[in-house]
């Protein structure tokens, strides 16, 4: 057999007949049935990150009389025999369409490390880069018909905003974050003044038109992205007001709350109920190295009031059913309580939460020890974690990419989503 | 059906290395390398009855060229001098002047340095350009770099390779034999490589020991003269790592050196010393890292360094490699063409590895010269490079065509100022790098870059009717029809078509109350449309 034939048989059909393979790799093999592509339609993902790594036991994982459990107490929720920590009695009377979480082992105890894992579903590997989470499921539930964003991320503070990890990697820049920091509203997405509506309309016709003249007979992928990007412009500024808390009545922006963290939900939801497919909005800095009680005390309170209240504003509005809440963190805290009252990183035994979309209401997965040192039951990791988020939205997390002829799955392989939380 | 494919492929013993074998069939060496390109690509399109599309005109060639090899867009008057010329030579002229001119190497430095070190770091392309200035060939630039030259200048600047990654020596070894070596070892690391026999754990380990006595000692790299590996294999048995390239071949090598408690303590002191001193650290007797360059380039183990090179340039000018991806180059994933690979090897390592010389030949090729654009039905797969591909322009590239493309054009109709003139206004552009991304193979455009352009007051300059700018001297000129011919050769350095012509007019017309917004966003369009932004 010669070296050319073989080549020819790599190479394949198109080869043989001397075409030029489809622009788009990734989508060629994505050969997905029907029944998926309506499985996933609509539906949304909503990831509320604590940044800095909030403690379970002072939220989804309580150990109350322990000498691990610090001052605060556990309170009864509407499940019978679940109890979460006193900080969170809004939640805890809402609880039916939640699936608490408490047996997360991910090893990675430093911020840069973990927050990857949490944000990548696996460890970095030299010469590829991983799509993030957010990436992912914009590509994977993102419809080209719709003209808002697929992916925003809210990141105001600075502590640990290296470590929010939002990257398309061989994705490709098409499924990159609108990555907000400084401000509620995106970069470059309102007209200058000194141009009307109307001309920048058509002159971005014009664009087009050149554009496609240029385009004729040519074929690239990175080509069509460029035009792709610019046709996405004139959507996308027309969802500006999505970011525009003044169109929100006073009544509901009263009940969300006047906190950062309450405004940028608020956004979120807009943005979800206008199809945004993947929002993460990060509250930081819940490092509580010292001090942990007072810090959670104060944050925790936030977050169960912000939490309850976008869940209940997302269920009133019938989206609930089509959204997954999710709350996660790089990690989680000590149970040890270190000598400046301060819970340290924590790694081996935490919490996260699902709510919504796909997910068991009501459900509790795994349990840790009496003093929470170690997972007692179903112990899972980051693989896991991200198998059920993805299964919870309706995507096969077995599915695979090509790069180039190497087939990457979406987690990673001989990991399976908790069928337990899922509905 | 890539699974499959791939099944077929892997009972097939025939590769890379065997091919290598066949190396007396070949063209024979006083061919020139357009000549070869051009016998190899052409024979290749005949078998598969493959028609190849029609040769570019002056315009697009001139621009094509004046990209690859400087970087930038041709100015009008560039554009009207080369295609208004008569000497039968021009072509080779302008390629043998172009490649003289210093932005050939500060453009091939600044493309090694997106390729060679870790995003965002640039002290390593003050290097390369130094060395490529000094006519230093790929061998010694690789030498420099994994070993040190520290009798030269900037020997801290060429360590960056191994510094900035010495502190993951997983991460260290992959980045090598991918960049050095076209071959991705990271799949061997943890077992034996699915897809490809020859490469075991083994291997990875082998390359992981020329690096694993080595460690940061301030700007330097340091060597010690002990310390092995041990790896455990998926069956879970403890084995020491040999010193083994890639090929196979294992360096023997004598007893590591062992010092006691007091002899180590000694040599850190020393280490910190020199750290303090910001001087380098001596090779031990016995350096692996030297024993890595020593093994890459010897006769029978050089192939994969000399096919990386010859695939990486091509890669560079083609705008796809002979092999792809570029860093998996093995027997499993054989060349397009083969032949012609091997070729351009033994021409690179038989003239010292010399890269201008690699480059020259590529360009001058009537297989470089192809149009973009396929006439025919069906257009050719890359791989029989039947036609150009479309290339996204570096972020440098870019900066300097918009820079270039909104200026006033007749800023350097003067033959005698143009020269300082261009290179004033692309330097003064290189903060636009910054809002660009490098293209890695399957770049998109990210819709920021869309929005940034679209909406941000940071580019209204670049459009705006005012003297120094192309607006200015469009709104000059009264007719319509030859405004826009001046526009888009400013821009595209080629004439309009009757389709823009009637267009753009009539954007024009029909803003007659406002001629000088109309022409701004003119240049707006022209700016942002793909045919600015891509090198075709």
């Amino acid at each position: 057999m010669s070296v050319n034939s073989d080549r020819r048989r790599f190479l394949g059909g198109a080869a043989a007949a001397g075409v030029a393979a489809s622009s788009m790799n990734l989508d060629i093999l994505k050969a997905e049935s029907l029944s998926n592509e309506l499985k996933k339609s609509g539906k949304r993902v909503l990831l509320l990150w604590l940044a800095g790594g909030a403690s379970q036991l002072e939220t989804w994982d309580p150990k109350p009389g322990r000498l691990t459990g610090g001052p605060y107490q556990a309170i009864q929720t509407s499940l019978p025999g679940v109890q979460i920590s006193e900080l969170m009695p809004k939640m805890a009377t809402r609880l039916h369409n939640t699936a608490i979480i408490r047996s997360l082992n991910t090893q990675i105890g430093d911020h840069g490390g973990g927050a990857r894992l949490m944000h990548l579903g696996r460890r970095d590997e030299p010469n590829l880069t991983y799509p993030d989470m957010g990436s992912v499921l914009a590509r994977e539930l993102g419809r080209s018909d719709l003209q808002v964003p697929d992916y925003v991320s809210f990141y105001t503070a600075t502590e640990g905003r290296g470590n929010a990890v939002g990257q398309p990697g061989f994705l490709g820049a098409r499924y990159a974050p609108m990555f907000l920091t400084t401000d509620n509203k995106p970069a470059n997405l309102s007209r200058l003044e000194d141009i009307t509506d109307l001309d920048h309309k058509e002159r971005a016709d014009l664009r087009q038109m050149l554009s496609n003249r240029f385009a004729k007979g040519r074929v690239s992928e990175s080509l069509g992205s460029h035009n792709v990007a610019y046709g996405r412009v004139r959507g996308l500024m027309s969802s500006e007001k999505l970011f525009d808390l003044s169109e929100e009545p006073q009544k509901v922006k009263d009940r969300y709350g006047n906190s950062l963290f309450a405004q940028q939900a608020l956004v979120a939801r807009r943005l979800i109920e206008a199809g945004t497919p993947f929002v993460k909005v990060a509250r930081a800095w819940w490092d509580s190295h010292g001090q942990n009680f007072e810090t959670h005390l104060e944050m925790v309170t936030e977050l169960d009031h912000v939490m309850s209240t976008l869940l209940e504003d997302l269920e009133e509005r019938g989206l609930l059913e089509d959204t997954l809440v999710v709350t996660l963190a790089e990690f989680g805290r000590t149970p040890t309580i270190n000598a400046s009252l301060g819970r340290d990183h924590f790694a081996r035994a935490w919490s996260a939460s699902l709510t919504g979309c796909g997910i068991k209401g009501g459900t509790v997965f795994g349990a840790t020890d009496e003093d929470g040192q170690h997972v007692k039951d179903n112990e899972i990791g980051a693989a896991e974690m991200f198998a059920t988020i993805y299964k919870a939205v309706g995507i096969d997390p077995h599915h695979e990419y090509f790069v180039g002829s190497r087939p990457i799955p979406l987690v990673d392989p001989g990991t399976h989503a908790v069928e337990e939380v899922l509905a | 059906m890539n699974k499959f494919v791939l099944l077929v492929v892997s009972l097939s013993t025939i590769g890379l290395l065997q091919a290598a074998l066949q190396a007396q069939d070949l063209l024979p060496s006083e061919t020139t390398i357009e000549e070869a390109v051009d016998h190899y690509i052409q024979a290749e399109q005949a078998t598969g009855n493959i028609q190849p599309a029609s040769q570019v005109d002056d315009y697009i060639l001139l621009r094509r060229t004046m990209l690859d090899l400087i970087g930038r867009i041709p100015t009008v008057a560039e554009v009207e001098a080369y295609v208004t010329s008569k000497d039968p030579q021009k072509r080779v002229k302008l390629v043998d002047r172009l490649i003289q001119q210093p932005e050939f190497i500060e453009q091939l430095a600044y493309d090694l340095n997106n390729i060679l070190a870790p995003a965002g770091k640039t002290d390593l392309e003050l290097y390369l350009a130094d060395a490529l200035d000094k006519g230093k060939g790929w061998d010694h630039i690789f030498t420099d770099m994994i070993y040190g030259n520290y009798e030269e200048e900037m020997p801290k600047q060429a360590m960056q390779f191994v510094n900035l990654r010495i502190n993951d020596l997983d991460n260290l070894s992959n980045a090598t034999s991918a960049l050095f070596f076209g071959v991705n070892i990271s799949c061997a690391k943890c077992h034996d490589h699915p897809l490809v026999s020859e490469w075991t754990q083994a291997h990875f380990y082998g390359m992981k020991s020329f690096f694993n006595r080595s460690f940061s000692n301030g700007d330097f790299v340091a060597e010690r003269a002990y310390g092995e590996i041990k790896y455990a294999t998926t069956s879970g048995e403890q084995l020491d790592a040999q010193l083994m390239f890639l090929t196979g071949s294992v360096i023997e090598e004598p007893e590591p050196v062992i010092l006691d408690d007091e002899a180590k303590k000694k040599e850190k002191a020393d280490f910190e010393q020199l750290k303090k001193d910001k001087k380098p650290v001596p090779a031990p007797e016995f350096s692996r890292r030297a024993q890595l360059i020593q093994i890459a380039l010897r006769e029978n183990d050089r192939d994969y360094f000399a096919k990386n090179l010859a695939n990486r340039m091509w890669n560079r000018i083609y705008g796809y490699g002979l092999v792809m991806p570029l860093d998996q180059m093995h027997p499993e994933n054989p060349p397009s063409h083969p032949d012609l690979l091997d070729w351009l090897a033994r021409d690179t390592y038989a003239n010292g590895y010399d890269i201008q010389r690699l480059v020259r030949g590529l360009v001058l090729s009537k297989t470089y010269s192809q149009s973009s654009v396929y006439q025919g039905a069906m257009r050719p797969a890359e791989f029989w490079f039947a036609t150009a591909n479309v290339k996204p322009m570096s972020p440098r590239q870019y900066a300097a065509a918009l820079a270039l493309a909104s200026r006033n054009p007749a800023h350097f109709d003067d033959p005698n100022e143009a020269a300082s003139r261009i290179q004033n206004e692309v330097k003064a552009h290189r903060g636009w790098e910054r809002k660009f991304v490098v293209p890695g193979e399957r770049f998109q455009v990210s819709v920021d870059e869309a929005l940034l352009f679209s909406n941000a007051n940071e580019f209204k300059d670049k459009t705006k009717v005012a003297n120094d700018r192309l607006g200015g001297e469009l709104a000059a000129i009264e007719s319509n029809e030859e405004m826009v011919q001046r526009a888009i050769k400013a821009v595209y350095s080629r004439p309009a078509t009757a389709e823009e012509l009637e267009a753009i007019s009539a954007y024009v017309e029909a803003r007659g109350d406002r001629r000088e917004e109309a022409i701004s966003q003119i240049v707006w369009a022209l700016l942002t449309s793909s045919e600015l932004r891509f090198n075709h």
